[in-house]
This record gives structure tokens, sequence and C-alpha cells, in this order.
């Protein structure tokens, strides 16, 4: 089953912070479910990915599909 | 001094507009309109000031109008030019928010987007150019620094015979003119001048109408401060000055900042490349780093930033600006160096930043 992880009420940073410490738990291929209804999260998902090598797909407005890649 | 203060980037007035304000108000307060003795030492001073910032930023005297509220310069530029409302108008995704605002008073509005370096998309602006358009371009980004190929641009909308305005409130007397432009926008801040300056100035050959009511033959309501403007023709004069003798310094400065983070930290976005940004101004974005704690860590230090960040300008929303380059939108911190800057507190900074950094990212 996907894991979740539900930062809905949380502000900017601390989404991105707390994704990036869940991955860190992650094999390579695992996926994830982001939740997070922070407005900056979108935009700064995408530099996340550039910058730490993994993937992303947006599902619905406050919903991410994570893919640990590196 | 590093320093940022309340308008992003902004610096102490320059020491000498300093005295020239203090003298100004006892010289020039009364209306240059009128004949008295007052009147007439008010508008000589006055004219001086106007022939020395048009000097200053190579226009011709009758090419510009000093405004008292320099945040309604780009707005009435864009909306005075000729069809506005309903030509196209076309502005850059990393335009200031009142300029991208005036899409809401137009039925045709074109963002044209940037690349991740946050220069704009030549092809895109060259295909939606039309001979009416009103093309609204920053000659440079106050929060980045990146500096738009205005010379490429003007090319392109001239091709066209459009309008182009042309936002220079952040390259200031840094701003080199393209052959071609319409109407353009400085701020006395961008030159250590005094808040409530600015300078909109008109082509001689465009085609533009003051689109407020019209209650007096003038393209301006001339109601700013006499003292203000002369002080910020005087900074002016002494900020080029500065500038001759400091811009290859704070080149090099902003150069070893790049370097340094680049080389020290790890996971950290730099807007814009060496070659197209202000020489005086770098943008940073660390990953998993709040910059409220970042700007407020450095404060402790005695360094004073600003930040594009959505957690610290009390918006919800992140930088347009930073998102619209598809860079990092928290974690930001901006420095923007004055003339002033020693070269020891840039050495101070670096040795400080990586280990505030990644204090930071343990938490």
């Amino acid at each position: 089953m996907t894991q979740e992880l539900d930062c809905r009420g949380k502000r900017c940073p601390l989404p991105i912070i707390e994704l990036s410490k869940k991955i860190n738990e992650f094999e390579v291929g695992q996926e994830l479910l982001f939740i997070s209804d922070d407005p900056a999260t979108a935009a700064d998902l995408s530099a996340w990915a550039r910058m730490t090598g993994n993937e992303f797909k947006i599902i619905s407005a406050d919903n991410f599909l994570i893919t640990k890649s590196n | 001094m590093i320093t940022a203060g309340k308008y992003e980037g902004q610096h102490p007035l320059h020491p000498k507009a300093r005295q020239i304000l203090l003298d100004a108000f006892d010289q020039g307060w009364a209306d240059p309109a009128q004949i008295s003795a007052q009147g007439r030492q008010a508008q000589a001073l006055l004219h001086q000031a106007r022939e020395s910032i048009a000097k200053s930023l190579a226009l011709k005297v009758s090419e510009i109008e000093l405004w008292g509220e320099p945040e309604l310069i780009s707005p009435i530029a864009i909306w005075g030019a000729p069809g506005f409302g309903s030509t196209p108008f076309i502005y850059g995704a990393t335009e200031r928010s009142e300029i991208i605002g005036m899409r809401a008073k137009s039925k045709q509005s074109f963002e044209i987007s940037v690349d991740i370096d946050g220069a704009i998309d030549l092809e895109l602006l060259t295909q939606t150019l039309q001979p009416n358009s009103i093309v609204a371009i920053q000659s440079a980004n106050l929060e980045t620094g990146v500096i738009q190929d205005i010379k490429a641009i003007a090319k392109a909308v001239v091709a066209q015979n459009a309008h182009l305005h042309i936002d220079a409130t952040a390259s200031g007397a840094r701003f080199v003119k393209p052959a071609y432009w319409s109407t353009l926008h400085f701020d006395a801040r961008s030159w250590n001048g005094p808040t409530g300056v600015g300078v909109f100035a008109l082509k001689s050959d465009a085609r533009w109408s003051n689109p407020l009511p019209h209650t007096k033959p003038t393209r301006a309501p001339n109601s700013f401060s006499i003292p203000l403007a002369l002080a910020a023709a005087g900074a002016l004069e002494h900020w080029i000055a500065d500038e001759s003798a400091n811009s290859a310094r704070l080149k090099s400065l902003i150069e070893r900042i790049r370097n340094h983070v680049k080389q020290t930290i790890s996971d950290v976005d730099i807007a814009g490349n060496a070659q197209s940004t202000l020489p005086n101004i770098i943008s940073l974005s660390f990953l998993n780093v709040s910059s409220e704690q970042l700007v407020a860590a450095l404060e402790v230090e005695g360094f004073s930033v600003a930040s594009g960040s959505a957690c610290v300008a009390s918006a919800l929303e992140p930088s347009h600006v930073l998102k619209a380059m598809g860079l990092l939108t928290h974690g930001n911190m901006r420095i923007n160096l004055n003339h002033d800057v020693q070269d020891g507190e840039i050495t101070k900074l670096l040795a400080l930043l990586p280990g505030i950094i990644s204090k930071l990212r343990e938490n």
C-alpha cells in the first residue's frame, strides 16, 4: 500500500522539509502520497525534484504522488 | 553595507543627498508656479535638478517628468499608451506585481514566460507581438538581479512599431537605454535617493496621452516634493561617482558569494547566471531551510538581508518571480550590496553561512 504524508495546514517550508525527511527512509522506486495545501508546495516540488533527483506527479490540487528515484 | 529593508534592496539615503535635503527644506519650499522671490528660487532649483537628472540618465529634459508617487509610474505609463485596454498588452512573467496587475484593465493580455535563468522567451515575444501591442518589460529584476536582453527585446518591438515600456526601477542609473523605447520608469531609491521621487520618461516621438483627468495641460500631476526632488538629483550625481569607483569591486564580491556558496553548500538555487545579473544583487534559495529562521540568524550576526519567501513576506503566495523561473521559493535570501560594503563583511558572511545553513537544516 502507498504510504501517505499529510501536511495539510502546514506552512512553507514545513511540507517540503517533512517530505525530504520521509523520502530519505524510502527505497528507490517506492511511492508516497504527499498531501499539502500550502500554495508554495506545487512550485517548490518542481525545484525539489530537480535538486534531489526524485519524481512527482500532480494528482489533484493538494495531492502529489512522489517516487523515490535517487 | 549588505542591506535590504522594507523596500527590497533599499539603502540608506546617500549622505550627501541628506545634506541637500536639509538645505532644500529651507530654500526650495515655495510653489515654483508663483512669481514671488521664493517661488522663483524654488523654480530655479527645480530646473537645475531636472537638468541634472536628465543628464545623468542620458535623457532630454523635455522627456522627463518627476512623480511624487513612483509606484504609479508604470501603471500610468502603460495605461496611457495608445489603445491600452483593447490592444494586446504583453508583459514578462517576472515583472513587478503592479505591472502584471494591469492585465485586469486590458481585454487582451499575454504573459511571456522566462527560462530558468530568468531570461524572457524572445521567440514567444516575437510571435506574440502585433503592430499595436503594448509591451512592458523590466530591464532588471529587483528580487534576483536578472538583467533582460533589452536591446534584443527593443529590436523585436521596433519591428512592429509597438509601444515599449521599460521598468528601470531595479537597474536605475545602471540602465543603458536601447535605441528604441517609448516610456521608462525610474525610482530615486535605486540610486540611494529619497523615497517618494520617481522619474517618468516619455520619448519625444512616442505617442502617449495622460489617462488621468485633464485638469491642467501637463503630463504629470507635479505634486511631488521639491526638496525630495533636489535630494534625488544630488544623490544621483554622487551615486554615479561612487559607482564608477566601486562597480568592478561589487561585481567581484557578488562573484565571490556565488562561487563560495556553490562550493560549500549543497542543494541551493542561485538565481540567474553571472553574465546576466546586476553587479550588486544575488538571490539564494536553500532547500529545506526556513527563510524566517535564516534571516533571523543572519540578523544576529549583524547582516540585514531580505527574503522573497512567502513565510517572511507575510503573504501566503510564494514569490511569483522565483516561481516563474522554476526556482525554489522557500529558504530564500537576497543580498543587495551598497557601494560602501567592505570586503571584510563578505568574508565574514561567507565564513558563517555554511554553518548557519547546516544548523538550520538539522532542526
